[in-house]
């Protein structure tokens, strides 16, 4: 009898606290659409860099903080999904909303393609093949000038065109509150759906997966499959990312890609919480506007990023959002 | 030149490159080793002892002195500065959150990175700054292949280091705790080891290396930059995994395996495509060997 | 159950209150006194691996706003102030400091980006807000070609250093075979293909054309390769710690060849960091002439010197660039975008360091000189200017 109640009133706490944080994504979203009325175009260019870092912290954190899987090369698939566009957008002269199905449909295909070593490899050393990934993409669209335009980078890339009523054809051009709204949306899309993964049971079983590899195997869990599967999810959603780069930037130069972006990402992932959707979401807020709010620190500015990831790590090792649920595999390592 | 002194002369170049990048290897290796902990701010400290060694030779002013005596002062300055400042990341940043995941001490590492990098910059300047040329510019032809006297010293410190390591490590009771340490921490601590010294010590060693990596390095090049040492860690870093992480002989054979394909792959190939060889290859051993070249088949970590 | 729960309820709150620490500290240091300026966008890489240029640049833009202010207030009731901003040399934090400098009312005109590949994308921004944008030194030919009204620069462009630096080593040095080098970035790779380009037209052999990395150190396999091939002549457009390396490890694998650079080798510290030895008797070209040939720029030269130390090699073109841009809100009169616009237009004949300065229909400098400068005695030694017009 008591266990029965005390269960069901974990149930209604886990209820009414999933109501709570609902009614607080929705106040967060109705604040976020009013922004650009109240901030100048600067701040929402900012903004909408933090916004494209946070599709890409919900990228990498369905294969980080679902799977368990180090990836050092996630810069790698939001090259691709920013070139597969740009290289559309400019040889194709294909618009916006049709080439970014291929782009994210490319960069996915990376994604798993990256995820075969995992056959053979793992921890430190496949995060060391991710990061020779990385480093081989960002050097081939580099040196593949005819295609990609090589260190000059792809030029004129074609803005993002929607047909409003009353209106006729708008432009994004390179105003900067149409992409905020366009990457507020994608963010808001990929949110909801990761946190519908998270609760159902392919989402559980990744997270078996990330806590003991070994047990989830032995409870029939197609580990191999899902590790793919998330690699690949995680790659499109860089793609889409890296579409809506590319069109908003207009140029894309392969130094946009480098290593330190994905270790940015990552990052971010561990900063929110391993695992943690919001978290991913406010790690790249947090992260992605740092760098310019500590632009009055001038040369200080670099230095003072890098202790305060020190600093946040020590205070709060599990990340802002990491949950008791995670506690075990943090003991675990 | 010959087809043969020039693949000579290329596998020269190739091994003083692979001796400096394995002397940094083995200070990543030694850390992972005992904490596996990517240490990513060892390129950093490994900069910081090629910093030190410029201040402490302009400071002392060993002109005149004889090559040996300046080389000393060079060295020593950078081992005690980086020994001090391997101490202290591990005392302020690593220890507080040895207990945390490991990607959180990966994080850390990175942010303690780019501290250290900016710190170097704003203390040493941002421009390249020259490295005292003290050590004569000697050179020798041996059968159509040139040697200078720095690439005796890088080769033969490189293996002097390697064979010193893997004597503390496996010969003596510091490293008989620090493999202890190594295979399990908690046992270690019941055991009376003390392990927060132990761990300190690894990493005073590592970056000692590193120091003296930073030395050869800025007397091979001749030139000194706060952003080196990002590049060249990286490199490192990849050897030390070539080579199987943790492992002290597999660190040298990974780090001159990647200076050789780096080599050939720009004196054969192109130069602008060699670090797509270096990753293809180290892909393709990771492949064929998952652990690299030396490492023992260890119990699956995510 | 019940303690595991509340534990996870501190750890939320706990993980707010530290975040909003961590806003509180940063939105405090985002405030500033007020004051009637206008202001003149200054951005340069001003941390990482260029940092040095970008730190050079400064010191010349600074001293342009001081000697202009000097001359009275630019506009009556208002201070001029240089507004610096970081690209760190990469595009996308290029554009987010673009739209920093479009979003601020008080910045009529922005003189930047050193790196081609950076004022490339920023130029659409600052077209698309009316913002005049004067650049100092982003050569690559292509980006005056995109048709922004907004655009003016202070340098010859690379379709003319390339040829005239091609011109050079055939017709002066009498190379035959050349073998290239870049350091792959706009600036670089643009360059050396406008220099394969003309070498192709004077009907020199052209040996090969790779790529090197920036940041990389160890070009001793290249150069041993290079040696193999037997060019009389290698070229490197780059900057200068790259060039200073190569001009070094040439010597030590053997490399008997002569040696010639771009713009960006000339900085004084290349001869220090390459060793006077091997530097002796390298060439180079310069995106305009020798400022210490030139007798009206001496005495910017001598207050630069003595206040900076030695004189870097953008300085003075950001000094022109930021000296024009002054001059354009003098002009307009008005604290107001369109009005320096139409104020830059009505140059003519400006009284600038490297003689007088126009702009042509695309907003290129008329002064189309071509230094050709060689390391003699351990300094820069000026050879001639390779006019081309």
């Amino acid at each position: 009898m008591t266990s029965a109640s005390s269960a069901n009133s974990k149930q209604q706490t886990a209820n009414s606290k999933s109501l709570l944080s609902a009614v607080c994504c929705v106040l967060c979203a109705i604040g976020a659409l009013g922004l650009p009325i109240v901030l100048n175009a600067y701040h929402i260019e900012v903004l909408t860099s933090a916004l494209i870092y946070a599709l890409l912290a919900l990228g990498l954190n369905l294969i980080v903080g679902f799977t368990g899987v180090l990836h050092l090369g996630y810069a790698a698939m939001f090259a691709i999904g920013a070139y597969a566009y740009g290289m559309l957008s400019v040889y194709g002269r294909w618009p916006f909303w049709l080439g970014v199905p291929p782009a994210m449909l490319i960069a996915g295909v990376s994604g798993v393609a990256l995820g075969i070593p995992a056959l053979r490899v793992r921890g430190d050393y496949l995060a060391i093949v991710t990061l020779g990934f990385g480093e081989i993409v960002r050097i081939a669209f580099t040196n593949l000038e005819q295609w990609t335009g090589g260190p000059n980078g792809l030029l004129g890339i074609g803005h993002p065109q929607l047909w409003l009523p009353g209106r006729g054809l708008f432009n994004f051009g390179v105003a900067s509150s149409p992409y905020y709204y366009l990457t507020l949306l994608c963010v808001l899309i990929v949110a909801g759906l990761s946190v519908r993964l998270s609760r159902s049971r392919l989402g559980r079983a990744w997270i078996a997966i990330r806590d003991d590899e070994l047990a989830a195997a032995c409870m029939g869990i197609p580990v191999l499959q899902l590790k793919l599967l998330a690699q690949g999810l995680g790659g499109a959603v860089a793609g889409l990312g890296g579409a809506i780069f590319a069109a908003k930037q207009g140029t894309i130069t392969p130094d946009s890609f480098d290593f330190i972006l994905s270790v940015m990402v990552l990052a971010m992932v561990v900063l929110g919480g391993l695992g943690s959707v919001r978290g991913a979401v406010l790690g790249a807020l947090v992260l992605g506007t740092l760098p310019e709010l500590l632009r009055g620190f001038d040369q200080y500015r670099m230095l003072l990023f890098g202790l305060s990831m020190i600093i946040v790590m020590r205070l709060r090792p599990q990340g802002f959002f990491g949950g008791f649920r995670h506690r075990r595999h943090v003991h675990a390592a | 030149m010959t087809p043969l002194e020039l693949f000579a002369q290329q596998l020269a170049n190739g091994l003083t490159l692979g001796a400096i990048y394995a002397l940094i290897a083995l200070g990543y290796t030694m850390v992972y080793g005992v904490v596996q902990l990517i240490n990513f701010a060892h390129g950093e400290v490994f900069m910081a002892g090629a910093y030190a060694a410029v201040f402490a030779v302009l400071f002392v002013g060993v002109s005149g002195a004889p090559w040996g005596v300046a080389l000393g002062v060079a060295v020593g300055a950078a081992v005690i500065l980086c020994a001090a400042l391997g101490w202290a990341i591990e005392r302020l940043a690593y220890r507080p959150i040895r207990q945390a995941s490991r990607l959180n001490a990966f994080i850390t590492a990175i942010g303690m990175s780019l501290f250290l990098q900016n710190a170097l910059m704003l203390i040493g300047g941002a421009t390249d700054r020259q490295f005292p040329a003290i050590v004569p510019a000697l050179r020798w032809e041996v059968a159509g292949v040139t040697v200078t006297l720095i690439q005796l010293l890088v080769w033969g410190s490189a293996a002097a280091m390697m064979a010193a390591l893997q004597w503390l490590v496996m010969a003596t009771r510091l490293g008989k705790a620090m493999r202890a340490t190594a295979q399990d921490l908690t046992a270690c601590l019941l055991l009376g080891i003390p392990v927060d010294r132990i761990i300190a010590v690894t990493f005073m060693a590592g970056s000692s290396l590193a120091a003296v990596g930073g030395v050869l390095f800025g007397l091979q090049y001749g030139t000194i930059n706060f952003h080196d040492g990002y590049l060249i860690g990286m490199k490192a870093f990849t050897a030390a995994v070539l080579g199987g992480i943790g492992n002290i002989p597999g660190a040298m054979a990974g780090g001159l395996l990647l200076g050789l394909i780096e080599s050939l792959a720009a004196g054969y190939l192109s130069a602008q495509w060699k670090s797509v060889f270096a990753f293809g290859v180290l892909v393709i051993v990771l492949l064929w060997r998952p652990t690299g070249l030396f490492g023992e088949r260890v119990a699956d970590r995510a | 159950m019940k303690l595991a729960h509340s534990t996870q309820h501190t750890a939320h709150s706990r993980g707010w209150k530290t975040l909003f620490a961590v806003c509180c500290l940063l939105s405090a240091t985002s405030c500033g006194p007020r004051e009637r300026v206008v202001k003149i966008g200054f951005v340069v890489p001003l941390t990482g691996d260029q940092a040095p240029h970008g730190e050079d640049m400064l010191n010349g833009a600074m001293l342009a706003i001081e000697h202009a202010s000097a001359q009275g207030p630019v506009l009556p009731g208002y201070r001029l102030a240089l507004y610096p901003l970081d690209d760190q040399r990469n595009p996308t934090q290029a554009v987010t400091a673009a739209k920093k400098l479009v979003a601020d009312p008080a910045v009529v005109a922005v003189v930047g980006h050193l790196n081609s590949s950076c004022t490339m994308p920023a130029s659409a921004i600052y077209h698309q807000a009316r913002l005049l944008q004067v650049s100092p030194v982003s050569s690559n030919p292509q980006i005056s070609r995109q048709g922004f009204d907004t655009f003016y620069r202070t340098c010859t462009t690379d379709d003319l250093q390339g040829p005239a630096a091609a011109r050079f080593v055939v017709k002066e040095l009498g190379a035959k075979r050349v073998f290239i080098l870049d350091d792959m970035t706009t600036y670089g790779r643009g360059l050396a293909n406008e220099f394969e380009a003309a070498l192709h037209r004077l009907q020199a052999e052209v040996v090969g054309h790779e790529g090197i990395t920036q940041g990389d150190k160890d070009f001793a396999p290249l150069l041993t390769k290079i040696k193999s091939f037997g060019p009389d002549l290698l070229y490197f457009a780059g900057m200068f710690p790259e060039a200073s390396l190569l001009i070094k490890q040439r010597k030590a694998v053997g490399l008997a060849a002569a040696f010639m650079g771009s713009d960006g080798m000339f900085e004084p510290a290349l001869i220090g960091l390459a060793t006077p030895q091997a530097a002796e008797g390298v060439y180079l070209t310069t995106i305009g002439s020798d400022i210490h040939q030139i007798p009206t720029a001496q005495a910017f030269l001598k207050e630069y010197e003595q206040r900076f130390g030695s004189i870097g090699a953008y300085s003075a073109y950001a000094y022109e660039a930021a000296s024009i841009a002054a001059w354009a809100i003098r002009k307009a009169g008005v604290p107001d975008r369109e009005a320096v616009l139409a104020a830059i237009k009505q140059l003519k004949d400006y009284p600038g360091l490297f003689g007088l300065q126009n702009f042509d229909e695309k907003g290129d400098s008329r002064i189309r000189d071509v230094g050709v400068f060689t390391v003699k005695d351990g300094r820069f030694q000026f050879v001639k200017t390779a006019s081309l017009n």
